[in-house]
């Protein structure tokens, strides 16, 4: 096909689309935009009653954290074949 | 003035990096001693930062458990102080910093997941943009389209791993199904981080596609960009890259390249 057709042929499937509705995103009506400096929920919340708990869990005393044996205890246990040795190498795990 | 600058370095360098204080500290609460006084001023100042790394990468404390992620925060905070005003821009540094922690050694894709974590925190602060018309790219002529330039949504991102990083991610998403199974030798992804309608998404792109969109978000006018595709990828599709990246809320506007 020539360069500029495959272009235009491009172009025209993209404005079929719309036409028709389905590929859009203008055709949604626009939700509100956030306002700016709105934070993520939880997140940089320095004021309220949440502020006076922005330490809990933390130790009062300064504890080193290299304290205890440092072992992953999430989900990712359940990513397979998700650890490598230090030899680099993928450690075969049983599911 | 340099002594006022060196008693806040004092002050910086007792509570980052919890050495003695060089001159007395005024303590206006009589309950507390100095020690005590920098000891809560201290975790108080870890305690944030800790949550707003927490806030920025609910994948990866996920992944690694509560205990380990506020081992590895305490550790990164000890070598990071904050250096902007604003919370949100803590902890870009994170990935590299996982990268070479050594207790994380194990989970070799923590690094880029955290990295496509953060691509997602700064989508989501990411400035706005209006949603593409299509109309505006209804009235260029075809002779026009070689030299059209696309505007892209400053919240796009792309971020490459060796490892399914975006099935990761995905998995972690308030939505997802709360049993997952991923094979982490499932092979290599190429995130695309969008915001459409206020929510960050990440969908997969194909080598053709990012190799395409990579010269889109330098400007590169569209006839160049896709023949150029089109000798690296025959089978590069520019209509359906095109109807899924203005579906994603990526491509915004379209303006005609000088």
């Amino acid at each position: 096909m020539e360069k500029n057709q495959i272009l235009s042929v491009a172009i025209s499937g993209l404005l079929a689309l719309g036409l028709a509705g389905t590929a859009n995103a203008a055709d949604n009506k626009p939700e509100m935009e956030k306002c700016f400096g709105i934070a993520k929920a939880g997140m940089n919340d320095c004021s309220g009653s949440k502020s006076s708990h922005s330490c809990a869990g933390q130790a009062s005393k300064n504890n080193d954290p290299m304290d205890f044996v440092a072992v992953p205890k999430g989900t990712c246990n359940k990513i397979a074949n998700g650890s490598l040795t230090d030899g680099g190498g993928v450690v075969k795990k049983a599911m | 003035m340099t002594e006022l600058i060196d008693q806040l370095s004092h002050f910086a360098q007792t509570i980052v990096q919890g050495k003695e204080p060089k001159t007395q500290i005024t303590n206006c609460y009589a309950n507390y001693s100095q020690n005590t006084a920098i000891e809560v001023y201290r975790n108080n100042y870890r305690g944030n930062l800790h949550d707003a790394l927490a806030g920025a990468y609910p994948v990866i404390k996920l992944l690694v458990g509560d205990d380990f992620f506020r081992m590895l925060a305490l550790k990164f905070i000890e070598h990071n102080p904050s250096r902007s005003a604003n919370l949100h821009h803590y902890g870009a540094e994170l990935p590299d910093f996982v990268a070479s922690f050594e207790p994380a050694q194990a989970l070799a894709y923590l690094s880029d997941t955290a990295t496509l974590e953060w691509a997602c925190h700064c989508a989501y602060f990411a400035n706005d943009a209006p949603l593409f018309n299509l109309a505006q790219l209804a009235q260029f002529a075809p002779d026009q389209h070689p030299y059209l330039v696309f505007d892209l949504h400053p919240a796009t991102r792309i971020v490459r791993s060796l490892y399914p990083i975006s099935a990761i991610w995905l998995a972690h998403h308030p939505d997802a199904e709360v049993d997952f199974q991923i094979d982490l030798n499932s092979g290599s992804c190429i995130a695309l981080v969008c915001r459409r309608f206020n929510k960050v998404e990440v969908i997969n792109l194909s080598e053709p596609e990012a190799y395409w969109l990579h010269q889109i978000l330098t400007e590169t006018p569209l006839g160049g960009s896709t023949m150029t595709t089109l000798e690296h990828y025959p089978d590069f599709n520019l209509q359906t890259t095109l109807v899924k990246l203005v579906e994603m809320n990526v491509i915004t506007g379209v303006k005609l390249g000088a």
